[in-house]
C-alpha cells in the first residue's frame, strides 16, 4: 500500500489560449514526479475527463467525485491520497506531508480573500442548509485524504449527480464563486469530518502575488532568492493573470530545476546558467565549464576554493565537482545573485573577504582552487601564493580563467607564465575555447583557461 | 481573580494623528469588559520619552504596572476593536501564550525575521508560519519573567534597536518578542485569525457591507493603503465602532 500523488492536469484545448498554453502543467507534473520518486509515492495523473461536457462537470468537480474511482480501476493500492492541481509546483525538498496528516482529512484554510469565501458560502448556505464554519474553510486545490474518506466522497458524488442542473445554476448563474470547494467544505462539515487544518500555510502557499512573496530582501541585498522559494514548500500559481502562468513558472523552473535531477550531468547544470562567454564576458563559457566537469567531475571528497564570484555559475559547476566549495569575494552584491543562482545547493560557503590585504582567508586548506578574481598582474600573483600557502598535502590544482583572452594578455597570462616559468606551478590541460576564438569583440591569443598544478 | 485588558494610549509626537481613533478601540474594549467580567487598564503616561521608547514597546510594562491581582491579561493595541458579542476569548488560551499569526505583506514579516536575525539574533530561528502579530496576546503571570528579559534587553539595546527601527521600518516590538518567543521557548497557542484581523484591505474584507464583523470578533486597522495621517484608520474606526455600538 503506497500513498498517492493525485494531479490535476487536464489540458482542454478550448480554453488553451486563455491560459496561455498549458506548458505550466508541464512544469508542474516534473516537480511532483521528482518529489514521489523521492518519496516512494505514486505519481496519479488526471489528464482525461471522464465527462466530455465539461460544462455540467466541470475538471474540479470531476476529480472530487471520480477521485476514488480511477483509483480503483487504475488497480492501485493506496493508502493516503494527497490531490493537487497543476497549479502547484512542489519544493524539491518538501519533507513528507503525508506523515504529518495524523490520518485525517488534512486542508489547508483559505484565508488570501475572505470576502469571496464569504460571499461562497453564503450563496451556498440555502441549498445546504447548514451554517458553515468560516474559521474551517479549506482551498479544495490541496488536500490530503485517505481510504476511511472513500463513502463520504462517494456521497458527495451522488449529492451531485443527483443535482447536477441545480449545482451548475449556482456555479455559473447564481453565486459565482468556485466550483465543487464551497460544495466540499459543506459536506463535510455536514458530515462532521474530522480535519487537520493545522498545518503550516507554506504547504499551501497561494497567492504568492497577494502575499508579497515573490520578491526577496531588497534591504540586506544579501540574498536574491525570492522569499516564497525560500520559505515556501507547495508553491500555488494561483491569482495571477491565467495567461501568464505559463510565463510565471517556466522563470522558476529555470531558477531550480536544478534541484530537481536524480544524477546530474553537465549538459543539464550548463542549461540552468542560461548563458556563458558570449553572452556574459565575466563569466566563463560553457565550453571552459565543460572541460572543469570532465577533469574534476570525480573530485567530490576534496574541497575548492574559488577566488572571485561573479554571477555564481561557475560556482555552480564546481559545486557538483566537489565536496565542498569556498566562493571568495569582496562584493557582497555578487553573493546575493549567486545565492538565487545557486539555491537549494547546500555546499558552497560564501566568503567576504578582500584577497587582496596580507591577511589569511580563515578557511580550510585545499587541493583546487579557482583564481578569477582581480585580473592585474600583481593581484594574480598575489593569488597564486596564497593558493600555493594554502595547498593541502598531495597534489594541488588551479584553476584560471582569462589566461589567454587578449584584454589581460599583459596581466593574466604574464603572471601565471612568470609562475610557470618559476616553477611555481605546471601546466596540466588547456582548457575552454582555444587560440584565435572570439568573445564579443574580444578574442583569443591562447586557450581560455588552464588546469595547472602546484609544483611541491 | 479577574482578567484583565490592557491598552497603550500615547500620544505619537511624530505622527500626531496616529493615537486620533483610539478612543473607539478603548471605548469597545471596556464595552466588552463589562459584559466579559473584566478590568480594563489603559496606560496614558510615558514611562520613557518618545525618542527612547516608542509607545509599542511600552506594551511590555504590563507586569510592572499592575498592582492587582489578576489571572491572564490580553494586550490589545490601540487600532483594534472588538465585536460586542465575541466570546469570552481567555477561555480559548488554554492558559498559554496565546497570539494570532502575522497575516499580510510577507515581504515586509520576512524583512523583520532576516534583518533582526542579522543584527540581534543570529542564531535564532523563527519558522514563518509561527511569527506572530503582536497586536492581540494573551498571557499570564508565569510571562512576567519572560516580559523582564525583553525589558532588560531594551535596556542594553535601546539605541540600536531605534536606529534598526528608523532604517528598516520593519517593526518594533514585534520582532524581538517573536524572537524571544524562540529563544526562550514559550509553548504559545495559536488562535484562528479571527481574533486578530490584520490587514483586511488584503483580505478583501474591510468594505462598507462591514464584512469583517460577519466573519471574526477582534479587527486590527492596520495595514490600510494610503492611510495618510492616519485619516483612514480614524474613518474605519469611527465607522465600525458606530456600526457595532451605535
Amino acid at each position: 500500500m503506497k500513498n498517492v500523488i493525485f494531479w490535476v492536469g487536464v489540458k482542454n484545448q478550448t480554453y488553451s489560449e486563455k491560459y496561455g498554453g498549458w506548458e505550466w502543467m508541464d512544469i508542474s507534473r516534473k516537480t511532483w514526479e521528482y518529489w514521489c520518486e523521492k518519496h516512494d509515492v505514486i505519481f496519479f495523473p488526471f489528464e482525461k475527463p471522464l465527462d466530455e461536457d465539461l460544462v455540467k462537470y466541470r475538471i474540479n468537480w470531476q476529480k472530487s467525485i471520480y477521485c476514488f474511482d480511477l483509483l480503483d480501476e487504475a488497480g492501485i493500492d493506496y493508502d493516503q491520497i494527497f490531490l493537487v492541481d497543476a497549479t502547484c509546483m512542489a519544493k524539491w525538498d518538501m519533507p513528507n506531508v503525508f506523515e504529518l496528516t495524523d490520518n485525517k482529512f488534512t486542508a489547508w484554510r483559505e484565508t488570501d480573500n475572505l470576502n469571496w469565501v464569504y460571499d461562497s458560502v453564503r450563496g451556498y448556505e440555502d441549498f445546504f442548509c447548514y451554517e458553515l464554519d468560516i474559521q474551517k474553510y479549506f482551498s479544495s486545490g490541496v488536500i490530503i485524504f485517505n481510504k476511511s474518506h472513500k463513502d463520504i466522497f462517494l456521497e458527495f458524488k451522488d449529492l451531485y449527480l443527483n443535482n447536477v442542473d441545480k449545482f451548475v445554476e449556482l456555479q455559473d448563474k447564481i453565486v459565482r464563486k468556485g466550483t465543487e470547494q464551497t460544495p466540499l467544505n459543506y459536506w463535510l462539515q455536514k458530515n462532521e469530518v474530522e480535519m487537520n487544518l493545522d498545518l503550516p500555510f507554506t504547504y499551501k502557499l497561494t497567492h504568492i502575488h497577494r502575499k508579497e512573496m515573490f520578491g526577496n530582501n531588497w534591504q540586506l541585498k544579501e540574498d536574491d532568492t525570492p522569499y516564497f522559494i525560500k520559505y515556501g514548500k507547495n508553491w500555488v500559481f494561483n491569482g495571477i493573470n491565467k495567461d501568464q502562468r505559463t510565463n510565471t513558472m517556466k522563470q522558476v523552473w529555470n531558477l531550480v530545476k536544478h534541484n530537481y535531477v536524480k544524477e546530474q550531468n553537465i549538459d543539464l547544470l550548463l542549461d540552468s546558467l542560461n548563458e556563458d562567454k558570449h553572452t556574459n564576458p565575466h563569466t566563463t563559457s560553457d565550453k571552459f565549464k565543460s572541460d572543469v566537469w570532465d577533469f574534476f567531475k570525480d573530485f567530490n571528497d576534496q574541497v575548492c576554493i574559488e577566488f572571485g564570484t561573479h554571477k555564481g555559475q561557475t560556482t555552480k559547476i564546481l559545486s557538483y565537482c566537489f565536496k565542498h566549495v569556498y566562493t571568495v569575494n569582496r562584493n557582497l552584491q555578487s553573493f546575493a545573485t549567486a545565492k538565487m543562482l545557486n539555491i537549494g545547493i547546500e555546499n558552497i560557503t560564501y566568503v567576504p573577504f578582500d584577497l587582496y590585504t596580507e591577511q589569511e582567508l580563515g578557511v580550510e586548506k585545499s587541493n583546487v582552487f579557482m583564481i578569477d578574481a582581480g585580473h592585474k598582474y600583481p593581484e594574480v600573483i598575489h593569488d597564486i601564493d596564497r593558493c600555493i600557502r594554502m595547498s593541502a598535502d598531495g597534489d594541488s590544482y588551479i584553476i584560471f580563467d582569462d589566461y589567454g583572452l587578449n584584454t589581460h594578455e599583459e596581466n593574466v597570462k604574464v603572471a601565471v607564465d612568470e609562475s610557470i616559468d618559476k616553477n611555481k606551478i605546471e601546466i596540466v590541460k588547456k582548457i575552454g575555447y582555444q587560440k584565435g576564438h572570439e568573445f564579443a569583440h574580444k578574442f583569443l591569443k591562447d586557450s581560455e583557461g588552464l588546469i595547472c598544478r602546484i609544483v611541491k | 481573580m479577574k482578567n484583565i485588558v490592557f491598552i497603550v494610549n500615547l500620544k505619537d509626537v511624530k505622527k500626531p494623528n496616529r493615537s486620533n481613533p483610539y478612543q473607539y478601540s478603548i471605548n469597545s474594549w471596556k464595552s466588552w469588559c463589562d459584559k466579559n467580567n473584566c478590568e480594563l487598564m489603559v496606560l496614558e503616561d510615558r514611562i520613557y520619552e518618545e525618542n527612547f521608547m516608542n509607545a509599542n514597546w511600552h506594551k511590555l510594562f504590563i507586569f510592572k504596572l499592575l498592582d492587582i491581582d489578576y489571572d491572564q491579561v490580553l494586550i490589545a493595541d490601540a487600532d483594534t476593536i472588538i465585536h460586542p458579542d465575541a466570546p469570552n476569548v481567555f477561555e480559548q488560551t488554554d492558559h498559554k501564550f496565546s497570539v494570532v499569526h502575522n497575516y499580510g505583506s510577507y515581504d515586509w514579516i520576512c524583512r523583520s525575521i532576516e534583518n533582526y536575525k542579522k543584527h540581534f539574533f543570529p542564531d535564532i530561528e523563527i519558522p514563518l508560519e509561527k511569527y506572530f502579530n503582536s497586536g492581540i496576546i494573551i498571557c499570564n503571570k508565569k510571562h512576567e519573567e519572560f516580559y523582564d528579559k525583553i525589558i532588560d534587553f531594551y535596556s542594553d539595546n535601546g539605541n540600536n534597536l531605534v536606529k534598526l527601527q528608523e532604517a528598516y521600518g520593519v517593526g518594533t516590538d514585534q520582532p524581538i518578542l517573536n524572537f524571544f518567543v524562540q529563544q526562550e521557548n514559550i509553548d504559545c497557542n495559536y488562535l484562528p485569525y479571527e481574533w486578530n484581523m490584520q490587514d483586511m484591505v488584503r483580505t478583501e474584507i474591510l468594505n462598507d457591507r462591514f464584512t469583517f464583523t460577519k466573519i471574526g470578533w477582534i479587527y486590527h486597522f492596520n495595514g490600510i493603503p494610503n492611510n495618510q495621517n492616519s485619516d483612514l484608520s480614524y474613518h474605519w474606526m469611527k465607522k465600525t465602532y458606530e456600526y457595532l455600538y451605535g
